[in-house]
């Protein structure tokens, strides 16, 4: 029997003409891991949190949530306190109490449990985990990934039998969202607890499942295991396809009728996608040559892009030499305390008009320390800085931003100050108009923020709060902010952080129409995907330092870890081909 | 007050002991003294005091009281006879003001004791932690522990995100810091804006979070890492039978003193003495605990 069954389930926000969840019908076993993924306001959340009471919201509602083959609202909320486990997406948010093992023993409190009870419960949970180490620690003191396995380990105190997750790596690095991923499949295998979790991050998660739900406004789309729903999702020309691993989309663009290399199996992770390759291909010779198309063919492409098109005509090579960069590093050390350690270190960057530079490395590698470098946040103690021909140090109040430094901030709620997006917006225009003895009508101030608007695709949301709008779209508002102050230079920290695939090529597309405009992008990012396929120029930040440096295709193709799932993967065939469908154009021009 | 304790300071074992016991002793030491303002019992407190200050803070401990603890007194000491001149015993005169021997001596057990409870604050200081005080009142109002625990986490989280909103509002150009008086407030004021809505707006993923740990289900327990094992119950014990001793002995008065009009003091009592020597053994108590794992710690090492 299944343990949660839902049926014909419509649900409706109040004061909303669109259902979020129309007709909904599926059934999870005992045991299964379960991954839910769609495109960013589909509905994932609103479905996940039909499976318990408390979480429920208002709304109209039509079928019905079955659990453990009683009505859901028929179970007491004390047996779906500890039987059904809930994990939200922010870790700073969900953690309650001050002392890790405080947290840990939260629900079990809620539960009126006697002192000794919780003491084992707790224990355990905690030797699981391996949180003995900061049993006693100050929840101050934990990193992100950690804060988000301690919400993990809260609720499995209460040993749920079905643990639920609301996109909970959103927030986290991809090492640590990969170590999150690694403790779910854990727990599933170890205790055989069913884990339904909603991801967009799905390099991780899929491999990982039993069945994938596929949501698209409100309806299930596809149901089954990795392998049945992207073949659903390929027949269904669905653009979901485009999210999944790249081993799967690059199998699936190859496959033929008769394939005996998987026995139908799509594969998932790099291992299983080198070993078809190299079943199907390995015997062919590398091909070189071929690459050099590729090249060609993306310069082609580019040079809609003011600095491809002098790139081309090595305008922008001699620009290096003769023109200024917006902004030049050289021999820059920094350390937060005279005592302390160097967390930048003989650190060398230029960016120059028109590009679009990314910053990738691991955490703690220094980056966002060194965005802070140029802005002034963090004064180095040896080196030059020439941000927009100020030394960022010497900057007093706002003078950097004045010269047309912008910075945006990983978190774009900090820059919110108003009850919807458009007088967020009118706001930042007034002020500058004004530094800028400006005089401007109202009117001309409402066409630059409508002109504005319509660069970060946010005409949409102008009437909504700035809070009620997704993730990836506060991000393109915070952005809309910060161009009204007419930058040069932009730093972006982790910018793509808890977006998908759709609102990254959107944010991707505006990065370039700026650089087309002539502006200087400096992004930092784990992000490797997105850089590799979007970026100008790559480096890779290690131990305060720049290590390697060079155009996102050398750049890549020369590391061997650090790299794509696609050039991880076909690396053996094509070591510059970056992107799945690079790697799917070589292939098929070789048969 | 300086810190002494687990930063700096040396490992307590009185600290190990349960949370009960910790404030039983404390709340001991610090009130006999003041309702018994008896010569010997000061001096024993004060003692006891000093020496359990000085183990558990060392050097530091020792200049604060030679830097702070010692003025107090001095002055606590020399204020009572410049100012009351209660007493029959006229010493001196100072500015045409009698100086009296009973107002001197009165002024000293002042001080004494003054001294005493500022030591003996010091050395609650570094046993009892917030986590102990909050466990302990927690259990009397379960909510309010709670409500402690939630507010400690939140005021550094609020902190960090007021920084995070100033820096955030500074990359776009608006500095809380430079332009005129009225540019300053209002800049700060955005700041503030920001920081409820945000405040606001992230205590509904809290609140879920407490909600699907079911917060609110009637029968709530509090839960704390401290257990009163056997070597507490020995303590409690030992605490419990030096301290009743002591108070009925004090109480039924036979240690009694008269600091006016004439410093008087009865002799010692047989049933007085047993009041001095519980008293003592109650203040040395904790360090007399401390010295034995010393001890004990040693003679490990020296085996191995």
């Amino acid at each position: 029997m299944a343990l949660i069954e839902v049926s014909n389930l419509s649900f409706t926000y109040p004061e909303r003409e669109r259902a979020a969840l129309v007709d909904v019908s599926l059934a999870i076993n005992s045991g299964d891991f379960v991954v839910l993924c769609g495109k960013s306001g589909c509905g994932k959340s609103t479905l996940l949190r039909h499976f318990k009471t408390v979480l429920t919201p208002f709304g109209r509602l039509t079928g019905a949530v079955y659990f453990d083959g009683r009505l859901l609202g028929d179970v007491s909320q004390r047996e779906q306190t500890s039987r059904i486990g809930f994990v939200l997406q922010s870790p700073e948010n969900q953690i309650v109490t001050d002392k890790v093992w405080h947290e840990l023993a939260f629900g079990l409190e809620s539960l009126g449990e006697k002192a000794p009870v919780i003491r084992r419960h707790v224990a355990e949970m905690a030797s699981f985990f391996g949180i003995q180490s900061w049993y006693e620690k100050t929840i101050y003191e934990l990193s992100g990934g950690q804060k988000q396995l301690l919400a993990l380990a809260a609720v499995l105190t209460m040993q749920p039998d079905v643990l639920i997750l609301d996109e909970p790596t959103a927030q986290l690095d991809p090492i640590a969202a990969e170590d999150f991923i690694v403790t779910l499949k854990k727990i599933n295998d170890e205790i055989g607890t069913t884990i339904i979790m909603s991801e967009h991050r799905l390099e991780g998660a899929l491999p990982r499942a039993d069945t994938v739900l596929v949501m698209e406004a409100g309806r299930i789309i596809s149901h089954g295991s990795p392998s049945v729903v992207a073949r659903d999702l390929q027949k269904q020309k669905d653009q979901m396809l485009s999210a999944m691993p790249a081993p799967m989309r690059v199998y699936l663009a190859l496959e033929k009728s008769g394939d005996r290399e998987t026995n139908g199996h799509v594969p998932q992770t790099v291992r299983e996608g080198r070993v078809f390759l190299e079943k199907r291909y390995g015997v062919m010779v590398r091909e070189t040559s071929r690459t050099q198309q590729l090249e060609e063919r993306e310069i082609v492409e580019k040079t809609g892009s003011r600095f491809w098109t002098r790139f081309l005509t090595g305008e922008l090579a001699k620009d290096r030499n003769s023109s200024t960069p917006l902004l030049a590093m050289k021999d820059v050390w920094f350390r937060y305390d005279r005592e302390g350690i160097d967390i930048i270190k003989d650190l060398a960057l230029q960016v120059f008009p028109g590009e679009f530079v990314c910053v990738v490395g691991g955490n703690g590698t220094g980056k966002s320390t060194m965005l802070g470098v140029v802005s002034g946040e963090n004064k180095h103690y040896r080196g030059q800085v020439s941000c927009l021909g100020l030394d960022p140090r010497k900057a007093i109040g706002n003078e950097l931003s004045d010269a047309g430094l912008a910075a945006l901030p990983q978190d774009p709620q900090t820059l919110f100050t108003r009850a919807t997006v458009f007088d967020n917006l009118i706001d930042v225009a007034k002020a500058y108009a004004k530094r800028r003895g400006e005089k401007r009508t109202p009117e001309q101030i409402e066409a630059e923020v409508l002109a504005t608007c319509e660069m970060t695709e946010t005409l949409d949301l102008i009437g909504f709060h700035p809070y009620d709008v997704s993730g990836g779209e506060q991000q393109r508002t915070g952005m809309a902010m910060a161009l009204l102050t007419r930058p040069q230079l932009l730093l972006l920290d982790e910018p793509t952080k808890g977006m998908d695939g759709f609102f990254k090529a959107k944010f991707a597309a505006i990065i370039k129409r700026l650089c087309t405009a002539g502006m200087g992008v400096l992004m930092v990012s784990h992000d490797v995907e997105f850089c590799a396929k979007f970026a100008d120029r790559c480096a890779l930040f290690f131990n305060g330092n720049i290590v390697s440096e060079g155009l996102p295709r050398t750049f890549f193709s020369g590391n061997s870890f650090y790299t794509t799932a696609a050039n991880r993967m076909a690396r053996f065939l094509f070591a510059e081909a970056i992107t799945a469908e690079e790697v799917v154009e070589l292939l098929e021009g070789m048969e | 007050m300086i810190r002494i304790g687990r930063e700096g300071g040396r490992k307590s074992v009185f600290a190990g002991y349960h949370p009960l016991l910790n404030f039983m002793f404390f709340g001991y030491a610090v009130s006999v003294p003041i309702f018994f303002l008896h010569p010997l019992l000061l001096i024993i407190s004060l003692a006891s005091a000093l020496a359990y200050s000085i183990y558990l803070g060392g050097r530091k401990a020792a200049l604060f009281g030679l830097g702070f603890v010692l003025p107090v007194m001095l002055l606590a000491a020399a204020f009572n006879p410049l100012f009351f001149h209660r007493g029959e015993t006229i010493i001196y005169y100072f500015y045409y003001n009698p100086i009296t021997l009973e107002s001197i001596i009165y002024g000293l057990c002042n001080a004494t004791m003054i001294g005493s409870v500022i030591l003996w604050f010091t050395c609650y200081n570094a046993i009892m932690t917030s986590d102990k005080f909050i466990y302990l009142f927690g259990r009397l109002v379960p909510a309010m522990s709670l409500i402690i625990a939630m507010a400690l986490r939140l005021i550094p989280r609020y902190q960090a995100q007021v920084q995070r909103i100033v820096a955030a509002r500074r990359g776009i150009g608006f500095d809380v810091s430079t332009g005129g008086y009225l540019t300053r407030v209002r800049n700060g004021g955005e700041v503030l804006s920001v920081m409820v809505t945000w405040a606001l707006e992230n205590g509904i993923e809290t609140g879920d979070s407490m909600l699907a740990r079911g917060y609110g289900l009637p029968g709530r327990t509090a839960y704390s890492n401290y257990r009163f094992d056997s070597r507490d119950r020995l303590l409690l014990a030992s605490f419990l039978g030096l301290m009743t001793t002591d108070l009925f002995c004090l109480v039924t008065g036979t240690l009694s003193v008269q600091y006016y009009s004439r410093f008087m003091w009865e002799n010692i009592q047989p049933f007085a003495s047993i009041a001095l020597v519980c008293h003592a053994a109650v203040s040395f108590l904790p360090l007399a605990l401390e010295l034995r794992e010393d001890a004990l710690w040693r003679s490990l090492r020296s085996r191995i």
